[in-house]
């Protein structure tokens, strides 16, 4: 992608069209990103066939409410 | 150094030894391929029946095999084409077995929509190995997008480990899709530059 787009353009477009190496910044934000969405996700909205509830973000709701 | 890299050399320790007693042993490295194949298999019916950390364990012992065969080779001096061809049909043997696993679970327990799901993360995953190593025989490299087998294991661990299978098919499908999308946008790129370049 042409660096003259904007950036956040740009960013969707470098984490689409993945051209980094392991053990670089770039990647470990990726693999926070996916933890994130694996771990914070609730069950409950993925349909998920072993697993039910919430998960953190439920607890998260729980307390704030 | 970055987290992922503090992760790996965490990890190679442990993983030194064992190399160290293999090469000791003088097992053959197509050996150890094999043997991480039975290892999966076993993984994938732990699935199968739904005991996810079971499965994980018997994951983490397969995927050392998995591992160790490459650097043992080395290390005997027995690196051969043909042990790098096993090497790669039998990591699809074990890619393959455990999205079998997971597709024979979620059928008992009537989910179409995942048996799917799981379906069709299996044939991308399986495109992604294929697309690259068709690529390689038009251009010189096709190392692009970021699920490529390694992220594939460690996601099915944490997913076995965490409970948490139903959200990992979902990121592996995801990138794979984009994985496979990656390979034959730069394999096009590649080929016309090289197209334009005798014009």
């Amino acid at each position: 992608m042409k660096s003259q787009a904007p950036l956040p353009l740009r960013v969707l477009w470098n984490a689409f069209y993945w051209t980094y190496e392991r053990t670089t910044w770039q990647y470990d934000v990726m693999v926070a990103a996916i933890l994130a969405f694996v771990w914070l996700t609730p069950p409950d909205w993925l349909n998920d066939p072993m697993a039910s509830g919430c998960g953190p973000v439920g607890w998260l709701l729980d307390l704030l409410r | 150094m970055t987290f992922t890299g503090l992760i790996g050399r965490i990890c190679m320790f442990p993983l030194r030894l064992i190399i160290s007693t293999c090469v000791r042993l003088r097992i053959h490295p197509n050996t150890l391929t094999f043997i991480g194949v039975l290892i999966n298999i076993a993984a994938a019916c732990a699935l199968a029946f739904g005991r996810f950390i079971t499965a994980g364990v018997i994951m983490v012992i397969a995927n050392i095999f998995d591992f160790i065969d490459g650097k043992v080779a080395v290390e005997l001096g027995e690196v051969s084409e043909f042990g790098g061809f096993w090497d790669s049909v039998i990591d699809r043997f074990s890619d393959l077995s455990l999205f079998i696993g997971l597709i024979f679970l979620y059928s008992q327990l009537g989910r179409t929509d995942y048996v799917m799901i799981t379906a069709l993360a299996m044939m991308f995953a399986i495109m992604t190995s294929y697309t690259r190593a068709r690529a390689e025989s038009l251009i010189k490299k096709c190392k692009v997008g970021f699920m490529e087998r390694p992220e594939r294991i460690v996601l099915f661990m944490i997913g076995a480990f965490t409970n948490r299978m139903a959200a990992v098919l979902w990121v592996i499908l995801v990138l794979s899709v984009f994985t496979v999308a990656d390979r034959i946008i730069l394999t096009y790129r590649e080929l016309r530059e090289t197209r334009q370049a005798i014009a």
